[in-house]
């Protein structure tokens, strides 16, 4: 097979070497960054943008946006911390230690099963109504996301009392469910792997995932083959939701605190990670793998950029760089995009 | 008397009812606190900083596009300024402010030929990036320092001065409205602009330079960014590199509010007017009772949606109801 129908076909390629040539540049100047446990630590670093990259690739499909997600993060977040806190009680557990048996105290409180409910629960909730009034009140996401995102988070302040949680009204297990580790791994990658996989069959075996591609793509032909398109919409809103839900605890479990403006201003990064993976903005086009290899290739810049050891004056650069890579990933991957349909084209000899 | 009936059904009217509604509300909430000179001096703080991005960010909505980067041009553009001025270079504080304006300029030229030369790319990814990037570019050059000391009638004049009882600030804004309200609606160049917006494959098949047209009033649009940013600056009385933050969504919270549609092809500037003295209305009387930013975002979302949502749900159920009588009258008719 020639190499550029390869490349129509699997157009992540032009990705991976995008990520290749920035972990190459980084990794010339510090050779430390190209081990490992490094690598490991980026992809675990990057998990929870793409966790919430995941659900916005379905809104971004249906031809919607949601803005929202910070409020959502930090509503369910505190709205679960709360819950914690009520709860917590101090258990008396015995442990070994050297050999020794030792009683400790635990804080405990609501199984961590349970908070991961609550945490989607309330995520998911905020998607129903975000999904609701795009889909049936018929006003465009971005207003509805953007007025939703102001709500959510004057909620947060409300239900909070402007009081944040801390780590001692945390239990254990809540603290430590992003710090364990199963083969070698950080949860937080698994968790990641296992919404992907959830993800990618869902959006590419199921009748009603395909159905937010036909949304997507026209809405107008979807309906007449008789896809329900608002209650579509109504979904990859919900799942956004509960899947912000979800983040939204694995960012306070990460920080230990929970404050009532937790992550405001990251579903720019979300959306960025969707556009570099090559989701449409319009709808109807985009794949888990490209997704995850666009939020990879933001964490590459995030955790590349303090390793390229930049002192004194060019400290300051890194914001600027950091856009600046956006913006070339975003434009090359185009670039590249043109290069193909022409070759196609010539191909065919038009 | 048609003529009557679809000038009242206007989208302004609404925005008028609210404005008399929220007055009307917290003058009898706190009679005493809650007066017109008052709110004449909040309006410095709504009508003057997020007005000029709130116009600008109608425009680039008429043409169905959206600008996320207007907060980091006017960071951009005054850092630019205060460093002219002040690093002892002896630059005059005017060439200082044409600086500014021409920093505005560029900023805003960048990202319209980005935008129309990668068609592809959402307006939203060009302008998240170059939000960075101009940001970055002020942190740059001001680290994490602050620029100031500006001539006494900067901040005298400009920022805290008044005409009588009305703020110099409002003034500037109020001959800026008039001017673009005649540009926009009632010359055949702000035509051409709804044109664009409303459909672009049309407007460029009756021979409208439309890549022309954005270019240009993405142009604007960081100009007016720039102004925005010399009043917020003229107010602060000290620039860091983190001003402005978040005004980009104030701003296009409230030219949706103001009647502009995300979708493009609409959008007015009495609307955006009434907007403001909407917002400068509700946040005067919320900072007053509450005193806390967050009921007050609370508010505004509440406000966005439901201004948006009701309007259409009572379009729905006219519609259904319309519907309805038809299917009985042809069953009638049977």
């Amino acid at each position: 097979m020639p190499f550029y129908t390869l490349l129509i076909k699997y157009r992540e390629i032009g990705l991976i070497a995008i990520i290749a040539l920035l972990i190459a540049l980084v990794s010339l100047r510090n050779p430390l960054f190209l081990t490992g446990d490094k690598m490991l630590f980026i992809v675990e670093d990057t998990a929870v943008l793409a966790v919430l990259a995941t659900g916005m690739m379905c809104v971004l499909l249906v031809g919607s946006i949601d803005i929202s997600i910070g409020g959502i993060m930090a509503l369910s977040a505190m709205v679960t911390g709360i819950f914690m806190r009520n709860a917590l009680s101090a258990a008396e557990v015995e442990v070994l230690v050297d050999g020794v048996r030792t009683v400790a105290t635990v804080k405990q409180s609501i199984p961590l099963l349970w908070l991961i409910l609550i945490g989607m629960g309330v995520g998911a909730l905020c998607g129903v109504v975000n999904g609701s009034i795009i889909a049936y009140g018929k006003v465009l996401p971005i207003v509805t996301t953007l007025g939703m995102q102001y709500i959510l988070y004057g909620v947060t302040h409300i239900v909070s009392s402007a009081q944040a949680v801390y780590k001692k009204d945390m239990s254990e297990a809540f603290v430590n469910f992003t710090r364990s580790e199963f083969l070698g791994i950080n949860a937080k990658t698994w968790i990641m792997l296992a919404v992907a996989v959830i993800m990618y069959a869902f959006v590419t075996y199921f009748r009603t995932g395909r159905h937010l591609y036909a949304v997507g793509s026209n809405a107008e032909a979807a309906e007449m083959r008789g896809v329900n398109t608002r209650r579509t919409t109504l979904l990859a809103h919900v799942i956004m939701g509960a899947v912000a839900g979800l983040a939204g605890l694995l960012f306070a479990s990460h920080d230990t605190k929970i404050t009532q403006d937790l992550k405001s201003g990251y579903e720019l990064y979300v959306i960025a990670a969707c556009v570099i993976g090559g989701v449409s903005v319009t709808g109807g086009a985009g794949r888990i793998q490209g997704v995850l290899l666009g939020a990879l290739t933001i964490g590459v810049i995030n955790n590349g950029l303090p390793m390229m050891r930049l002192t004194g004056e060019a400290e300051f650069w890194k914001k600027l760089i950091q856009g600046g890579l956006i913006l070339i990933a975003v434009v090359s991957n185009v670039l590249m995009q043109r290069a193909m349909v022409r070759q196609n084209l010539r191909r065919r000899n038009i | 008397m048609h003529r009557a009936k679809r000038f009242f059904l206007r989208w302004e009217w609404l925005l008028v009812l609210l404005i008399l509604g929220v007055f009307a509300f917290f003058s009898w909430k706190m009679p005493g606190s809650y007066t017109f000179p008052k709110l004449l001096d909040q309006t410095r703080v709504y009508m003057v900083d997020v007005g000029f991005m709130a116009l600008g960010a109608m425009l680039i909505l008429i043409l169905g596009d959206i600008d996320i980067s207007v907060a980091s041009t006017a960071a951009l553009s005054v850092t630019a300024m205060s460093v002219a001025y002040s690093a002892g270079s002896g630059m005059p504080f005017g060439a200082a402010l044409a600086l500014a304006l021409a920093v505005g300029i560029l900023c805003g030229w960048i990202n319209g030929y980005l935008v129309t030369r990668f068609k592809e790319l959402f307006p939203m990814i060009i302008t998240l990036s170059t939000q960075t990037i101009y940001r970055g570019i002020a942190y740059i050059i001001l680290k994490d320092q602050s620029a100031g000391s500006f001539p006494q009638w900067f901040a005298k004049g400009l920022g805290y001065g008044k005409i009588g009882s009305v703020p110099v600030m409002l003034l500037c804004v109020l001959v800026m409205f008039p001017v673009f309200y005649v540009w926009l609606h009632r010359t055949a160049s702000g035509r051409r602009i709804f044109a664009t917006g409303t459909n672009i494959v049309t407007a460029r098949y009756s021979g409208l330079r439309t890549d022309r047209t954005k270019v240009i009033l993405f142009t604007l649009n960081g100009l007016l960014a720039a102004v925005g940013g010399i009043f917020l600056a003229s107010r602060t009385g000290s620039v860091k590199y983190t001003i402005g933050t978040g005004y980009e969504m104030q701003a296009i919270g409230i030219a949706v509010l103001g009647g502009a549609s995300t979708a493009g092809g609409k959008g007015s500037v009495v609307g955006v007017l009434l907007s403001l003295v909407l917002m400068t209305c509700l946040k005067n009387g919320l900072m007053i009772a509450y005193n806390d930013s967050f009921i007050l975002n609370l508010s505004i979302g509440v406000l966005l949606i439901s201004v948006v949502l009701f309007p259409n749900i009572a379009n729905m159920i006219q519609k259904r109801r319309q519907l309805r009588k038809r299917r009985v009258e042809s069953a009638a008719n049977l």
